[in-house]
């Protein structure tokens, strides 16, 4: 019974990630603020403005379009915009109604709605064309701020969108590999120093023979992440070249085990490799990408999903997901380790 | 004559491996002939003078292959009975260290090699003698982290009866990194980065090559056991 309890809560878990991972959906957020090349009498005053859209991503502007509010901010500088239409829940049109001198050329784009809350485009708008005075000022407009009226939902991050989804795979899928690679290293340094229990070299092989595979599915969700978010299936960076390497360090481990024949030598010599390809695997993966320039976030000044993307959704589900594939993987190593050992019985046999 | 200490040991290993290398001239003369031909090889790959992109990344994979060529050859501890004798006049890890220190006198003498027939070969307009001596500081470093690397594992694959094909396959991945550095410090020379402000490269490395060393340092003497 208490063996099949963690696996049973890991699968659970598990079951309870993908359920969430695919049917949590996304929050709203602001893609784009674009000039169309158009003026318009502005409804207040009657003078030419510009006209720019707003687009909007999972927003739901179509409800109670009247209380939209578009605002540009710049330099602690709030300034409100004129909707002049509401097209759909995504598409709005609204009037630059701005003085030509402004304190600053880029300007950050602000939405209140009583459904979505407040959405922010960083640096949405870019005025080439204004004069710039820093001492242009003018009283902040009077609005009410609506908290956001949606449900549980996965937080909207410019440029990663619905792939947030990834985050329950690729990041618990390296974790994982870490922690089967971690086992095979520990269960190594004890094969060398009591090299006569075979047990020892069991694990390391059966902890390798798993992670490898986690390693390998982490490579391919995070090719997957790549070409949706760098716009290529592979880049050239120290994260994503220490993870391959690495990959490849461990196959070279297995490719040692079956050059040797004698069980002796090769739990020794394989052994002794791991240690290297552990130090390796380290290096690669938490030391060398810290120091250099890196795309991948948590590394080479990056932020982590942890200070980017701290949202009580995302913990909800990330945290179970870790725990789930990490069971998954003891699962997994457990299984090989005992087929390993029962073949080995198996040759026994009179 | 026996020898009490392990420098004394270390020091007469050491000695001895160069004097072996000496009697069997081919060896050597084959390893510098190896790193010669890959230079005219490339000289007429890239065709001619080559753009200095080209001149560094060339450079660092003929060190590279070199490196891997140089430890190819059979030791005559490789043997089981030569071990066996070894081991009750001597400590393996004075062995290996031994070993380390040759590959790595050797690497360096090729990587000198190396760079000379490059810049004769391929041209030198685009290297100030500063950056020269620059890249030849890295490519030097870069030899010695190579000979550490190399020397434990072709060790693990001439214990294991395969030969120099595993050493390649086991060597190629754990190599990538000690590259993926010396290649960045070599950039940073060819764009004109003084070598002090980009030497936390070679720190690195130093770093990188003191943990191999060490790693090898202290696992050789399980690879002796039987």
């Amino acid at each position: 019974m208490k063996n099949t309890l963690w696996k049973v809560l890991g699968i659970l878990t598990l079951v309870y990630v993908f359920t969430l991972t695919m049917l949590v959906p996304l929050g709203p957020g602001l893609l784009e603020f674009q000039d169309v090349n158009r003026v318009t009498p502005s409804p207040l005053d009657g003078k030419s403005i510009p006209e720019y859209t707003i687009i909007g991503f999972g927003t739901h502007w179509n409800q109670q379009p009247e209380s939209l509010q578009v605002f540009v901010q710049a330099k602690g500088q709030l300034a409100a915009l004129e909707v002049l239409s509401v097209q759909d829940a995504t598409h709005a049109t609204v009037g630059l109604n701005l003085p030509y001198s402004l304190p600053a050329k880029s300007w950050n784009v602000l939405i209140n709605h009583p459904v979505d809350g407040t959405l922010l485009l960083e640096n949405g708008l870019f005025l080439s064309d204004r004069f710039i005075d820093a001492k242009a000022t003018w009283p902040a407009p009077s609005f009410t701020e609506h908290p956001s009226q949606l449900g549980f939902h996965f937080p909207y991050q410019p440029r990663i969108v619905e792939t947030i989804r990834n985050l329950m795979l690729h990041v618990p899928l390296w974790f994982t590999m870490f922690l089967l690679m971690g086992i095979g290293f520990v269960a190594s340094i004890k094969q060398l120093s009591n090299p006569r229990n075979q047990l020892n070299d069991d694990r390391a092989v059966s902890s390798v023979q798993v992670g490898i595979w986690f390693g390998v599915l982490g490579l391919l969700t995070g090719s997957l992440w790549a070409r949706f978010t760098w716009g290529a299936w592979w880049v050239d960076d120290p994260q994503l070249n220490g993870a391959l390497v690495s990959v490849l360090v461990y196959a070279g481990y297995l490719v040692l085990r079956q050059a040797v024949d004698d069980e002796g030598l090769r739990a020794r010599l394989s052994a002794a490799y791991n240690l290297f390809a552990f130090v390796i695997l380290v290096i690669l993966l938490m030391v060398l990408p810290r120091f250099s320039e890196s795309l991948h976030p948590g590394k080479g000044g990056n932020p982590g999903f942890n200070s980017y993307d701290l949202d009580s959704a995302l913990r909800a589900v990330f945290y179970p997901a870790v725990i789930g594939w990490i069971l998954l993987g003891i699962w997994m190593y457990f299984v090989t380790l005992r087929m390993k050992r029962v073949k080995r019985q198996i040759e026994l046999l009179p | 004559m026996t020898r009490q200490s392990t420098w004394s040991r270390y020091r007469y290993l050491t000695a001895h491996a160069f004097r072996m290398e000496w009697r069997e001239k081919h060896g050597l003369a084959g390893l510098f002939l190896f790193a010669l031909a890959s230079v005219y090889a490339c000289y007429q790959v890239a065709g001619g003078r080559a753009s200095s992109e080209t001149w560094n990344a060339l450079a660092w994979v003929v060190l590279m292959f070199s490196a891997f060529n140089a430890v190819a050859k059979p030791w005559p501890e490789d043997s089981s009975a030569m071990r066996h004798y070894l081991k009750t006049a001597l400590r393996p890890s004075e062995w290996i260290l031994a070993r380390m220190t040759f590959y790595s006198a050797i690497l360096c003498v090729l990587a000198l090699l190396i760079f000379l027939s490059f810049t004769i070969f391929l041209g030198s307009e685009h290297l100030s003698l500063t950056q020269g001596l620059s890249f030849l500081l890295g490519l030097e470093c870069t030899a010695i982290a190579f000979a550490s690397l190399l020397s434990v594992l072709s060790s693990i694959a001439s214990r294991a009866g395969a030969g120099f094909g595993l050493t390649a396959v086991l060597g190629l991945p754990l190599i990538i990194p000690i590259i993926l550095i010396s290649t960045r410090y070599g950039t940073d020379i060819l764009k004109g980065i003084l070598w002090i402000d980009t030497a936390h490269h070679l720190l690195f490395l130093a770093a990188l090559t003191g943990g191999i060393g060490t790693l090898g340092f202290i696992l050789f003497p399980y690879l002796w056991r039987d």
